[in-house]
Order: structure tokens, then C-alpha cells, then sequence
């Protein structure tokens, strides 16, 4: 599904040059979940970035469904993020002035598509938010948050989704609902990689990518 | 949920913060409004008074063009005469159908204790004058007989048949005016001849009017008449309607210099606001533009958002003026030295419209550079804080 190949990220911090990230090179397959682990500063969250479109590499190709991204334009990454990929971050991101619904649909509204109620019914209710509707999200628990999130990221149905420290904020129990959610989707065909400090959840995925100082290690 | 829902949910989360920005906007279009319609009153109300006197101009002793056109729409005493050779002079003109003098007079009323503002005109030439009032009872035909406007008869609850005396000499009220809406309806109507004795100025008047037969010769005749009397000025009607035209453009130079500064600060305000909120969300727009939104979404929501605060603003604006039109116009008459009689700010709704219009493009300008700021926004660097 996403292939990268001596992919090397390079950012300029003042005078000094940063490497995020050196020489990765990395198969994702469709349906695999995979968990990033590795100290804050390895590159986790960058190599998240370009795995989600949002980013290009600084040298080296990185291929979605085999079409080379770091050519595309930006128009074309923003296709491929609405209908592709959904984000989930530690900080849930959700907008506070909407409410339940308004913020799961909010990428229905980029994307311009239309979808029917009872699906987003049924969506709210896998999650476990059915009740909570059209309550504010800023009255929610920090768990309830976090799904409101995952909701928003599956809404376009899509066939990547990436979680920055998805139970980062999270308590225990909160943590276990989270990521029972993303196994659910994976068993659904959906391919998950979550960025993790979390090594209760690292030791269950499929497959767990150690970076350190911008490398893969085995 | 669209974008414009989308953009009002953002401008309720600081309320106070954009109902005083909307305060701002609401404040110059109100002025906006105001100032227009005043002068579009203005105007059309003084050609109203204009054709109400069914003169074509005013013979005055030289002096102020405003103090005449006072005289002529209002009636105002100057202290200065026309003798009456004048009239003599200017009655041989065949060209002219009337020659009327006209005598101003404030006098005691000695049943009421007050003093009445009082025309002496020829009482043969009323119809021609003033051929739109209409009168509850008659034409006075003796000098002895007055007519009475209307709010003069209602004030005092005069009667026709009624006696007045001014200084001390009796007259009978032999007619009431009906309302006629404009400054006729304050005075007292006096043959001249009465007047003329009673403040002791036999042979004078305070002007002429004149009517000539044919109105395509008036600028020949008042050619001629500047040349061969002297110590007289003329004053047409069109020049009465441009005198006060331009005072009241002046007037209008003078308010809109003051919107222009009221809305290029209502338009720093939408801009200081939306800027702020730009910032305060700039996580939020990563995040948007993350999950999906391009930059034209982005651009459209803040876009929205100032929209929605100036046309907010402009029909708060409109509503103030609507309300406050009473008070606006009471403090424009007291400070303008003419204005027209009857109600001047009107509401015009094809002008209200204008001004939402001028309003949305003030917000859209002042929208422009925090819009752009939004598109500058990148998602990782927002996302990462």
C-alpha cells in the first residue's frame, strides 16, 4: 500500500540542519497494523506526516497505492488525505464550538460528499457516542473525545488511518476502549499505524517500527 | 452543516468580541445612511416648497441669499425694505403677469400675549401666490380681515368669525387655512396696507414676488431688471433651490468626511478581529486542513466570517438609523440654518440595500488580508504547535 525508499527528511531550524529522517526505507501493507515507537525527537511524528500525505520527503520516493506522491501536486496529496486517510491526533483537535455530529461530518464538508444519516448513525454508534450526539464537544470525557475523533477519521471511509499518540492523554481504561476501536477497524480491512509510547498496546499490533535519531532499528 | 453555518458558529464563540466589531460597522452605516437620505430629503422636499409658491422670483433689498430664501419659504423678518417706488417701477413690465410685494412683521398679539409672525400680502393675488392652499372660509376683502394658518388657529383655537387685535387694532378671522404640511401653516395672513400701518412703514415691503407670463424669458427680463433698478437683488427660485442645495451638499461633504474616517475604523476593527481569531485558531486550520479542507475552504470560512460580521453590522446600522431617524433629523434642524418642512430621512429601501452592499465590500476588503494569512497556515506546523 505505502512504500518509502531512502526516504530522508531534512528541515532548516536557524542555521542549523535538522534530519528528521535518514534513509527510511519502509513497506506498509494493505491491512497491516503497525505501531511507530521510539524517544520524542526519533522522527516518529514526521514519519507520520509523509505515511499521511501531509508532508513530502526531502530526497528519496515515497509510493501510495503505487503512484509516486512526492511528484504530486498539492491538490492531489488533498485528494488522497480526504478520501484515502483519516488522522487521529493526542490532542483530538476537535473543533470546541461544534457539536458531536457537526465535528464527525466537518470532512464531509471539504470533501463535498454527501452521506446518508443512518450511516453516520451507525458510525456514532460503533464508536459508542450514540447518546451523545449532539452534545458539545467540550463537555466530553477525554475518552469520548478521542472517539469523536476516530469517527471523524472514518468518515470517508478510508483506507489509512494514522494515530499520533492516539491514547497519549488517556487513562488506562480509556486507552484499552481506544485501542480495541482501531482493532475492530483493522479486522475490517482498514490498515491502522499509530505512533505509541504506549508499550502495553506496542506489544499487540502486527508489526512495531523503532526509530531512533531518524533511522529504523531492528 | 455548511460553510456559512460553519463561519456564524465561529463568530458566536467570542461574542462580546464581535458584537463590538458589529457596533463598529453598525455605527458608520448608520451615518452612511443618514447623511444620504437626509440630503435625498432634503432635496426633494425643498423642491416641494419651492413649487408650493407660485412665484418665479423675488425682488429683496441686496443682502444675504439665505436670509431670502428664508423669507421666501419661511417667512423670516429682515430688517430691511424695498420701497415701494421699486414696485411702482417694476409694475410697468409688461412681461410680468403678478408684481406683489410681500411684508414680514413680527407683531404683538395683544388677546394672547404673544407675538405672531405675520404676512402682509396683497389679498387680490392670493390665488396666485399660494394657488394650492385651500381655505375654510374667504379671502379677506376688507383690510380689517385676516386668515389664520393652521397651527396658528389650532394653538390658539381660533375660530373664523373670531376677533385678534395687533397693536391694538381689531380683525376679523374671515378664514382658516387648511393644513398644507409646510411653514404656511404658522402664520398670519394680513392684507399689506394693515401691516404697513401697523408697524408704521407705510409704502414698504420686505420683498416682491414676482410671476411672469412667459418663463422662457426670466433670465432677459432679470438682466434688464439688474441694470435699470438699483439697491435691489434677484433671486429666482432655481437660485433659492441651488443656494440651499449647496449648503446642504456642503453639509454632506462635511458628514461623509466623518464616515469615511467611521468606516476605515470599523473596517481596522474587522480586520483586528478576524486577524485574532485567525490566530487563536491557527491549530484548528492545521487541523482542517489535515482532514481534508483546501485552501479555498479555508479562505471561504474566514471569508464567511467577515461577510457575515459587516452585513450584521450594516443591517444593525440601518435598523439604528430607522429608530434614532427622529433624533438624527431634530439635531440636523437645529444646527442647518434651512431645511426643509415635512420629514427627511425617509426610509429608502432601494439606498438601505446600497448601503448593505457598500458594508459587505467594506468586510470583504477588510477581510481580505487575515483570509490570507488563514491560507498560510501549514497544517504540520500547526499540528505540531
Amino acid at each position: 500500500m505505502i512504500e518509502l525508499k531512502d526516504v530522508v527528511k531534512v528541515y532548516q531550524r536557524g542555521a542549523e540542519k535538522v534530519y528528521a529522517l535518514k534513509n527510511i526505507n519502509l513497506r506498509i501493507e494493505r491491512g497491516e497494523f503497525i505501531a511507530i515507537v521510539g524517544p520524542s525527537g526519533s522522527g516518529k511524528t514526521t514519519l507520520l506526516h509523509i505515511l499521511g500525505c501531509l508532508d513530502k520527503p526531502t530526497s528519496g520516493t515515497v509510493k501510495f497505492n503505487g503512484i509516486e506522491i512526492n511528484r504530486m501536486s498539492e491538490a492531489d496529496l488533498l485528494k488522497i488525505r480526504r478520501n484515502k486517510i483519516g488522522f487521529v491526533f493526542q490532542h483530538f483537535y476537535l473543533i470546541p464550538n461544534l457539536n458531536v455530529w457537526e465535528n464527525v461530518t466537518l470532512p464531509l464538508l471539504f470533501s463535498r460528499k454527501k452521506t446518508e444519516r443512518e450511516k453516520i448513525y451507525s458510525l456514532l454508534e460503533s464508536v459508542g457516542l450514540k447518546e451523545k450526539i449532539y452534545h458539545p464537544v467540550n463537555k466530553l470525557s477525554g475518552g469520548e473525545m478521542q472517539r469523536v475523533a476516530i469517527a471523524r477519521a472514518l468518515i470517508n471511509e478510508p483506507e489509512l488511518v494514522l494515530a499520533d499518540e492516539p491514547t497519549g492523554n488517556l487513562d488506562t481504561e480509556n486507552s484499552e476502549r481506544i485501542f480495541e476501536l482501531f482493532k475492530l477497524l483493522n479486522v475490517k480491512g482498514i490498515t491502522i499505524v499509530i505512533v505509541t509510547h504506549n508499550n502495553d498496546i506496542a506489544r499487540r499490533v502486527d508489526r512495531v517500527i523503532t526509530l531512533r535519531d531518524g533511522k529504523i532499528v531492528e | 452543516m455548511g460553510f456559512i453555518i460553519l463561519a456564524l458558529k465561529n463568530l458566536l464563540r467570542h461574542k462580546i468580541r464581535n458584537f463590538l466589531t458589529i457596533l463598529g460597522i453598525s455605527a458608520s452605516i448608520a451615518t452612511l445612511f443618514s447623511i444620504i437620505s437626509f440630503n435625498k430629503g432634503f432635496e426633494a422636499n425643498l423642491q416641494k416648497e419651492i413649487n408650493r409658491t407660485g412665484l418665479h422670483f423675488m425682488i429683496v433689498p441686496s443682502g444675504c441669499p439665505h436670509e431670502v430664501a428664508s423669507l421666501v419659504l419661511h417667512g423670516t423678518v429682515i430688517p430691511k425694505f424695498l420701497n415701494l417706488d421699486v414696485l411702482q417701477k417694476i409694475s410697468q413690465y409688461e412681461e410680468f403677469e403678478i408684481t406683489t410685494p410681500i411684508l414680514v412683521a413680527q407683531i404683538f398679539n395683544s388677546e394672547k400675549g404673544k407675538l405672531d409672525l405675520v404676512y402682509g400680502l396683497e389679498m387680490d393675488h392670493l390665488d396666485k401666490i399660494k394657488p394650492h392652499w385651500k381655505i375654510d372660509g374667504e379671502i379677506p376683502k376688507s383690510d380689517a380681515s385676516i386668515l389664520v394658518g393652521y397651527e396658528v388657529a389650532k394653538h390658539y383655537s381660533i375660530k373664523k368669525g373670531d376677533v385678534l387685535s395687533y397693536e391694538n387694532v381689531k380683525f376679523k378671522v374671515s378664514g382658516i387655512i387648511q393644513k398644507t404640511s409646510s411653514q404656511d401653516d404658522a402664520f398670519v395672513y394680513m392684507p399689506i396696507k394693515s401691516l404697513q400701518r401697523i408697524i408704521n412703514k407705510p409704502d414698504s415691503a420686505t420683498g416682491i414676488g414676482v410671476r411672469v407670463k412667459r418663463v422662457d424669458k426670466i433670465n432677459s427680463i432679470i438682466e434688464e431688471l439688474r441694470q435699470k433698478v438699483p439697491g435691489i437683488q434677484i433671486v429666482t427660485m432655481n437660485e433659492i433651490v441651488n443656494s440651499l442645495s449647496n449648503l446642504a451638499a456642503s453639509a454632506k461633504i462635511l458628514g461623509l468626511s466623518i464616515v469615511v474616517v467611521a468606516i476605515t475604523i470599523s473596517a481596522l476593527g474587522i480586520m483586528n478581529t478576524v486577524l485574532m481569531s485567525i490566530f487563536e485558531r491557527t491549530e484548528e486550520i492545521g487541523v482542517m486542513r489535515a482532514i481534508g479542507a483546501s485552501k479555498v475552504d479555508i479562505f471561504q470560512i474566514v471569508f464567511f466570517e467577515t461577510v457575515l460580521l459587516s452585513l450584521l453590522g450594516g443591517i444593525k446600522g440601518l435598523l439604528i438609523s430607522l429608530v434614532f431617524s427622529n433624533i438624527i433629523e431634530g439635531f440636523l434642524r437645529s444646527y442647518m440654518p434651512y431645511i426643509p418642512y415635512g420629514k427627511i430621512i425617509q426610509f429608502d429601501l432601494f439606498l438601505a440595500l446600497k448601503c448593505l452592499i457598500f458594508s459587505v465590500f467594506i468586510g470583504i476588503i477588510a477581510g481580505f488580508l487575515p483570509a490570507l494569512r488563514a491560507l498560510k497556515i501549514n497544517p504540520i506546523e500547526a499540528i505540531r504547535g
